[in-house]
């Protein structure tokens, strides 16, 4: 079985404006590998796309991963296979708090089909322990843990809720979209910390991150860069392609592009 | 146990209900009372309802409870220390009459309709609670009102009257054991919180399916007072509930918060009247509401600021969640404001489906579709659990409202 996440010519559209062109990517297992490029290049509509966002419709092409065509999947069921997605913009869920959320999730993870879910829940004690553990790591203060999802939080407080979760959840395939923006320099460099030491947990574990900043990618350090304009990825390399991004702006790009 | 019953109301007449209140030994005032209420009900006219189906409600058939084995009260301090008084209505008569006298009919007016006039004609259930001046009663009082006969009715009337600076915790619960046939409930609560008492007053309405529930409830909130009030309405197959936090009292404030759940064919009707008349008074109302099936809600408000109130704080939120297309909810809140000296009023209200982004956002962690309207649900609702005092309490509607979505 590939655990490598393979996009296959992937063309989306929304409300019949077509954003992503003809995507093809590959994010390797055990890989770090950042998406690159100018606002509205459809860097977002990837990430959703992949998660199963009912909003975005699939025109054309394919997702490998695990075996599976994952575009013909719910996104629990996307989830479950070990996909993960840290939300640009993550919503509230009013009444809900972070623990009862989280709870819910990794239960859902390890409920098998035929068998009673009280059978399969995490026991209390291991979760609540689990969950102080995670938050002490990622900075959270404690009694984050009962104040309901996302309500209310600033823009960084909900960053690090987000990879509390990626952090609870284990998952295989993450993807970050735009986890830096909103963070603080101190926050970034916890969240990145965060992640490293997930990534570091789980060697096989591939990560996809949508950054606009070199600055993150000092901290998350990846093997491969893909640059994202107009709907098609344009440009692929290493570490490098990201500090001449830095330097020269998507301007270059552009002009390679329009001449070939 | 053997049940005292009226005759069905279509054969009871005015010597009659003086004949029983005589028998019961109450007071001349009383019975007078009863026998005016009952030449009411007996003259008036149906009240005309538009969003409260009546329609297949025949009163003359009914047989109402002439005692009070309907009524069950609960505590877990001792009150008699205190001097805190938690009996019927009917045994509170024997021992506080001058207090019942002054209060019964001082809030909720018996001829505003009919069925509040039946009420005040033959109530027998109902509890009376007095909680002296600056006296604190840690633990929640209760009381339970349960169907006795199948098929039944059921009046209680309920006064609870706090002293100055007293503080308290109410529930009063409306319960089937088991789902009859057509069954009435018309109760009836007066409240009367004195200076900076504290009342936390707790309804929950969890009648079986076939049970038409009228009932009518009134707080008269004195100066620095506060009520804070929390509604649950998840049975019945009618209700039509009117109440009223009548702010009278300079500096009084209600926390007003409300769950309503309608599934099947329910026809679920809350009227709450919020009137400031105090200075400085101030208001919270956050009242949700979820529809599904064929079930129709009706929010029926009004917030009236009157000529005399000054500096007056009131906000109003009421949320609607439809689960299913054909479920109806209408929300008619009304704003009459009589004064020029408004510190802040607002209102917010939306109404529509589950929130696809919520949804997507919650599968994205592998919950799956269901469980995640069940966990929206139950935290849309869960400022009102939130307020409920007993465990055992809280869990049984947490329970009764999954096993409705
Ligand atoms: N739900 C939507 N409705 C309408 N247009 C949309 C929607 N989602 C995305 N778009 C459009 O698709 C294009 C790509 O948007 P997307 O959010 O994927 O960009 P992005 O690369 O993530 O940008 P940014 O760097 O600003 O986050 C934009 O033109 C955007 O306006
Ligand atoms: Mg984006």
């Amino acid at each position: 079985m590939n655990s490598d996440l393979v996009i296959n010519d992937l063309r989306v559209s929304v409300e019949d404006k077509e954003i992503l062109k003809g995507v093809n990517l590959t994010v390797k297992a055990g890989s770090i590998h950042a998406i690159m490029g100018p606002n509205g290049s459809g860097k977002s509509t990837l990430a959703y796309t992949l998660m199963g966002h009912p909003g975005y419709t699939v025109t054309g092409g394919e997702v490998w991963y695990q075996g599976r065509n994952i575009l013909e999947l719910e996104p629990d069921e996307r989830s479950k296979l070990g996909l993960f997605l840290a939300f640009q913009y993550p919503v509230a869920i009013p009444g809900v708090t972070v623990a009862n959320f989280l709870r819910a999730a990794i239960n859902a993870h390890r409920a098998e089909e035929g068998k009673d879910p009280k059978e399969t829940a995490i026991p209390m004690a291991q979760f609540r322990k689990q969950l102080r553990e995670q938050m002490a790591a990622l900075g959270i203060d404690e009694g984050f843990a009962r104040r309901y999802l996302n309500e209310g939080f600033s823009g960084g407080e909900k960053k690090r809720i987000e990879i509390l979760q990626m952090a609870m959840l284990e998952p295989s395939m993450a993807i970050m979209d735009e986890t830096d923006s909103g963070l603080d320099i101190d926050a970034l460099k916890i969240v990145a910390q965060g992640v490293n030491t997930l990534y570091a947990q789980h060697p096989e574990m591939g990560v996809l991150v949508i950054t606009h900043y070199q600055r993150l990618l000092n901290y998350i350090k990846p093997h491969f860069v893909s640059v994202l304009m107009d709907g098609r990825i344009v440009r692929e390399g290493g570490p490098e392609l990201a500090l001449e991004l830095e330097e020269k702006g998507y301007d270059f790009i552009r002009e390679e592009v329009a001449s070939a | 146990m053997t049940m005292k019953t009226f005759p069905p109301l279509g054969e009871i007449s005015d010597a009659l209900v003086t004949e029983m209140s005589q028998a019961a030994g109450e007071p001349e005032w009383l019975t007078a009372q009863r026998v005016e209420a009952w030449r009411f009900f007996a003259s008036a006219e149906p009240p005309y309802w538009r969003r409260t189906d009546l329609s297949k409600f025949r009163p003359e058939q009914v047989i109402a409870a002439a005692d009070t084995a309907a009524t069950s009260v609960y505590y877990e301090e001792d009150l008699t220390e205190k001097g805190v008084v938690l009996v019927t209505l009917e045994q509170a008569l024997r021992s506080h009459e001058a207090l019942i006298r002054q209060h019964l009919g001082a809030a909720i007016e018996p001829t505003r309709h009919k069925f509040l006039a039946l009420n005040a004609a033959l109530w027998r259930d109902g509890v009376f609670l007095y909680v002296p001046k600056n006296v604190t009663v840690e633990l929640p009082l209760t009381a339970v009102f349960s169907m006795p006969i199948p098929g039944g009715a059921i009046m209680p009337r309920n006064l609870i009257i706090l002293d100055d600076g007293a503080n308290v915790t109410f529930v009063e619960e409306y319960h089937s054991t088991a789902a009859s046939d057509q069954a009435f409930a018309a109760p009836v609560t007066e409240m009367f919180l004195g200076n900076d008492a504290t009342l936390r007053f707790i309804a929950v309405q969890t009648w079986g399916e076939d049970v038409y529930h009228i009932g009518a409830q009134k707080a008269r909130v004195g100066r620095g007072a506060t009520i804070e009030w929390a509604a649950v309405n998840l049975g019945a197959r009618v209700q039509h509930i009117e109440a009223e936090t009548s702010l009278e009292g300079d500096g009084s404030r209600v926390e007003w918060v409300a769950a309503t759940f309608a599934g099947d064919h329910q026809n679920l009707l809350t009227a709450p009247w919020l009137r400031h008349i105090g200075a400085k008074t101030e208001a919270h109302m956050d009242f949700k509401t979820v529809v599904k099936d064929q079930s129709y809600t009706t929010f029926d408000g009004m917030i009236k600021i009157e000529r005399q109130s000054r500096a007056t704080v009131s906000r109003l939120e009421e949320h609607a969640l439809h689960l299913s297309p054909k479920a109806r909810s209408d929300s008619i809140p009304g704003l009459m404001i009589d004064t020029n000296d408004v510190a802040r009023a607002g209102h917010a209200s939306t109404s529509g489906e589950v929130d696809e982004e919520q949804l997507f956002y919650m599968r994205s962690r592998g919950i799956p579709r269901d469980d995640a309207i069940h966990l929206i649900v139950t935290g849309f609702f869960e400022p009102v659990l939130d307020r409920i005092p007993h465990d055992a309490l809280r869990r049984r509607i947490a329970d009764m409202i999954e096993a409705k979505i």
